[in-house]
């Protein structure tokens, strides 16, 4: 027992909003939520029911808001939130869940279940009842502003490294660009090619833009673990940088729940509209591909279909542009059966593939993915998520799938046109 | 004196009971409140939430059919009961001497009748598969049940009264009303009035992210 | 339209008496006949009632015809219609008691076979592997029209024996509260059980057809001749026998059902009292044979209510029972583990309600 039940107990109590309570008189049981849940459907295990992973919460909202429960209670009728629970339901929430939020698009009484979720671990993270690994990322995060420990020093070499591969220069801490673009540890150490293919676009596209070197994380361990307080303090960095560099727009990169924290939710932890405007890399491609100011040439023969990631595409609402853009460039485009917002998660959002001990239960539940695969048989698959790309690898590489994994700034970078080396600018 | 009780003060404590409870349930909701979304919406979360609010009575069809059971003998159960609970001949005239004063056309008796069949059935199917199915069982508890089972009740004492000919039978139909009645705005009975401000609240919530949820 | 038998007047025990009283008055007028023809003024006047032919007419005794009515339906034109009390006397004293022994002796057989057999057990116990014999739609099937028909069974009782039953307990006046009660809940329930029964055929209809090995099972019942154990697919040949008997006596009870119910197309009286006792008696079939269906499924055969509860069968259950089922499942590899079953279902035993945690995990 960690002895933080209370500060458990009180940090879900203030996540009670009218929205959840409204999601917890509406919820009748029906089980149509565990059906649109690949934990679930993948598993059969019906403690993945998205519902039931959101207990706690309703443990509290019936014994300390509803008439029956709380007389119940008083009456010592019913069985209490627990520290037990806490512990209990760890396990459930942060390694059985994504926040993939498909269980709320299927509800027919409307309750967001990923909304309460990502309530539910205010109180766990809180008692104290979070992955060791989650719980560690994030405190590598708030000392060394990258949760995978990637410092200032490993950037610069990752950008020396890029320049030197494209000929290009990327701009470092340029004071008055007009964007400034974030990246998530997960690219820096795994695909920074991803970085070399934004300076050939940029360039090619005329685009001014920066990086800075005090601080670049996109990614928010304070989101995955369920922590306003540490959520917040690494969106003010962000903030911090924006506002020093004086840029006016912030370039989410591929990253899932990197776009929806700084797009969606970062103004509402720091408590005040944002001062810059953020797009996600999709959407700044397919803007400048609008404004004719991206020309690609050639097209790839590879059968090829997208992967949309949860955060970018059914929580953040990025959906047509990488079609659009995709449709520049692969004309043997197909789609999965089950795509846009209501397509399945690869099973490593929500910080679950930085979750050790949830190795195993991923790669069962990548069954769903591999199932949508197999009934389009593609060369390869395109995402816009480096977290998404690490877990697609791994599941393909467990069942011996060749397809090949491709970020779509990279496919689109690969088919640039006219593109000449400069060195300076 | 049992008949005079439940058509008099029973029924109105019933009423009572039913009316407050209900505001007060959702009195509840709003009184918890709602932190401004100081994000820059794609479009209005208004409208969005109006048509979320009609959208979900429509299973997104990569559902199917998975969930065909639920939702078939889940519109059996709740269009059958809607029909004969606002167009059945004696509700309709029930309606109008002791609630509003005003009634309408009825629906054919024969209709009536179908309607009945199609609840109960659709609502023995729901029942049973939550006994059945391993997610139900594990996520349900009594107010599940005990609200399946006093509606159950509630049809089929009504269902033995069709005669209409037994004070008894009458009485029984009626206090089984009215017990539903005064258990609705403590259950999950509620979600007949709580449904529209979820879906409202999550229709808004999608659609300033530019999603049709 | 009327066709009385010739030969019912004569069993009909009220006319038969009716007859014997006129000849045993006609014999002890005898001695008075000859004081009568004289017009003897001592002796009884023997007036001839002058409505003597009229009523003989309105009996329809000898030749019944319908007279012409106003009022429009069947046998409207008959204005005492005997059938009513052949029919009553038929219910009273044939149908009623014959229905209570079988469903009696139906339940007394059923007892006296626990006491001495105590049910049929599992040869080797339980093995913890499990096989899928019925999938969830199967099983609130079953469930569903199990339901409907014991609601039917209680109502239609009620309507058949109350009078003989009820009655004496209840009195006149809370039993015709009952009898309308029943009536009105067997009427609206009975089509629900004729949906369920057609989804019951769909289902398993390809199951039960007659195969290889049905007839051996037959001769050896079961295993209860020469002791040893018959082979036997997915369903024996009992259980498709039981399924056939459900449908075509449920369908004769569905269709008499909507017969009765229904008497807006031409029925005269003895269609509906052909029907009400192929209903009655189909009926009472049926619950005597779910006595025995219930039986075998709960304490008549050990590890056997799982396979509707669950949908889940222990494999030890599956080969003694089951044996060439079995053999073809275990031969596709569809063995679960009840390890890994546990997770999915809170079977016997399960207790968490949330996933073991990996023993690195312990001492936290």
């Amino acid at each position: 027992m960690k002895g933080r039940f209370e500060q458990g107990v009180e940090a879900m109590r203030a996540q009670m909003d009218a929205r959840v309570v409204s999601y917890l008189s509406s919820c009748v049981h029906c089980g149509i939520c565990a059906e649109a849940c690949l934990f679930f459907t993948e598993t059969g295990d019906p403690r993945y029911t998205p519902i039931h992973k959101t207990e706690p919460m309703r443990k509290l909202w019936n014994q300390e808001y509803t008439f029956w429960g709380k007389l119940t209670s008083k009456l010592g009728l019913n069985k209490p939130l627990t520290e037990q629970d806490f512990e209990d339901w760890e396990m459930l929430v942060y390694d059985g869940c994504s926040m993939c939020g498909r269980c709320s698009m299927v509800c027919p009484l409307g309750v967001d279940i990923a909304y309460i979720i990502r309530k539910v671990k205010e109180g766990l993270s809180a008692a104290g009842y979070s992955p060791p690994d989650l719980v560690e990322a994030g405190e590598r995060a708030r000392t060394i502003g990258s949760p995978m420990g990637v410092t200032a020093k490993t950037l610069a070499a990752t950008i020396r490294a890029q320049e030197k591969e494209t000929g290009l220069d990327i701009p470092l801490d340029k004071e008055g660009a007009e964007y400034l673009c974030l990246f998530s540890s997960g690219e820096i150490a795994g695909f920074p090619e991803f970085m070399g293919a934004l300076a050939r676009i940029f360039k090619a596209a005329g685009i001014s833009w920066t990086i800075s070197s005090q601080y670049f994380e996109a990614t928010n361990t304070g989101v995955q673990l369920g922590n306003s307080e540490l959520a917040a303090e690494l969106v003010e960095r962000i903030v911090a940088v924006a506002e020093k560099l004086k840029v006016k727009t912030v370039i989410s990169p591929e990253c899932g729940h990197a776009y929806t924290t700084i797009r969606w939710d970062a103004p509402n932890f720091i408590g005040r509209p944002l001062p810059f405007k953020v797009v996600h890399i999709m959407e700044l491609l397919d803007q400048l591909r609008l404004d004719g100011r991206l020309k690609t040439e050639g097209m790839t023969d590879d059968r090829l279909s997208f992967h949309d990631p949860c955060n970018i595409s059914r929580r953040g609402g990025v959906l047509k542009q990488p079609r659009q853009l995709l449709n520049m460039v692969a004309p043997n485009f197909v789609e999965m059966k089950e795509h846009g917002d209501m397509n399945w998660c690869c099973g490593g959002g929500g910080g679950v593939s930085s979750n050790e001990r949830a190795n195993e239960l991923r790669l069962q539940v990548f069954s769903a993915k591999k199932r949508q695969l197999d009934e389009i048989k593609v060369d390869a698959l395109v995402t816009s998520c480096s977290n998404c790309r690490h877990m697609l690898e791994d599941g393909l590489e467990e069942n011996e799938m060749e397809i090949e994994l491709i970020g779509i700034t990279e496919l689109i970078a690969d088919h640039l046109a006219e593109e000449t080396p400069d060195r300076g600018q | 004196m049992i008949t005079a009780f439940v058509d008099g003060p029973l029924w109105y404590f019933a009423l009572v009971v039913f009316l407050i409870g209900v505001a007060w349930r959702l009195f509840a909701i709003f009184r918890s409140g709602s932190k401004a979304d100081f994000s820059v919406p794609r479009r209005s979360g208004a409208v969005s939430a109006f048509m979320t609010s009609l959208r979900r009575f429509v299973p997104r069809h990569e559902m199917s059919p998975r969930i065909r059971l639920q939702v078939v003998a889940g519109y059996m159960f709740h269009l059958g009961l809607f029909a004969l609970l606002v167009f059945a001949a004696p509700h309709v005239l029930f309606l109008q001497k002791h609630l509003l004063g005003f009634g309408w056309t009825p629906m054919p008796y024969w209709a009536f009748i179908l309607a009945s069949q199609i609840a109960f059935a659709g609502l023995l199917i729901l029942w049973l598969h939550r006994l059945l199915n391993p997610v139900t069982r594990l996520i349900s508890d009594a107010d599940d049940y005990v609200a399946a089972g006093l509606t159950f009740f509630v049809m089929l004492t009504g269902c033995l009264a069709l005669m209409e000919d037994f004070t008894g039978l009458r009485v029984l139909h009626r206090f089984t009303v009215e017990l539903l009645m005064i258990y609705f705005p403590f259950s999950r009975l509620m979600h007949a009035f709580t449904f529209i401000p979820s879906r409202a609240y999550t229709g808004a919530w999608f659609g300033r992210r530019g999603v049709d949820a | 339209m009327n066709n009385n038998k010739p030969g019912r007047i004569i069993r009909c025990p009220v006319a038969l008496y009716s007859v014997l009283m006129a000849l045993f008055a006609l014999m002890l007028a005898l001695p008075f006949a000859p004081q009568a023809m004289a017009g003897d003024s001592e002796s009884a006047a023997k007036v001839v009632n002058p409505g003597t032919e009229l009523w003989r007419e309105v009996r329809q005794r000898e030749a019944p015809r319908a007279g012409a009515t106003q009022v429009a339906g069947m046998d409207s034109g008959v204005l005492i219609n005997i059938r009513g009390e052949q029919w009553r006397q038929f219910r009273m004293e044939q149908l009623i008691p014959a229905a209570g022994a079988l469903m009696g002796g139906v339940l007394g057989l059923i007892v006296l076979f626990h006491l001495l057999k105590r049910g049929v057990r599992l040869e080797h116990g339980r093995c913890g592997n499990y096989l899928l014999r019925f999938k969830e739609i199967d099983r609130i099937l079953h469930w569903y029209v199990a339901t409907v028909f014991i609601f039917l069974a209680l109502t239609g009782l009620i309507l058949l024996t109350g009078r003989v039953v009820l009655i004496p307990v209840f009195g006149h006046e809370v039993f015709s509260v009952i009898a309308s009660a029943s009536k009105e809940g067997h009427n609206l329930f009975g089509p629900l059980f004729l949906v369920g029964l057609i989804g019951l055929l769909i289902r398993f209809v390809s199951k039960n057809l007659p195969a290889k090995g049905d007839l051996s099972w037959f001769l050896k019942a079961g295993g209860f001749v020469g002791g040893k154990h018959p082979s036997a697919g997915f369903f024996n040949a009992g259980e498709k026998m039981w399924f056939w008997l459900v449908i075509l006596i449920g369908l004769t009870i569905s269709a008499t059902g909507l017969i009765l119910e229904f008497p807006f197309f031409g029925q005269d009286r003895p269609i509906m009292e052909l029907s009400l006792v192929l209903h009655g008696v189909g009926a009472v079939l049926l619950i005597a044979g779910v006595f025995g269906h219930v039986y075998v499924g709960t304490a008549g055969m050990e590890a056997s209510l799982d396979s509707m509860t669950t949908g889940y069968v222990d494999v030890n259950w599956a080969r003694q029972h089951h044996d060439q089922w079995a053999e073809a499942c275990e031969a596709e590899g569809a063995v679960i583990a009840g390890a890994e079953l546990a997770k999915k279902q809170r079977l016997r035993g399960t207790k968490n309600r949330v996933p073991d945690r990996p023993v690195a995990e312990e001492g936290r």
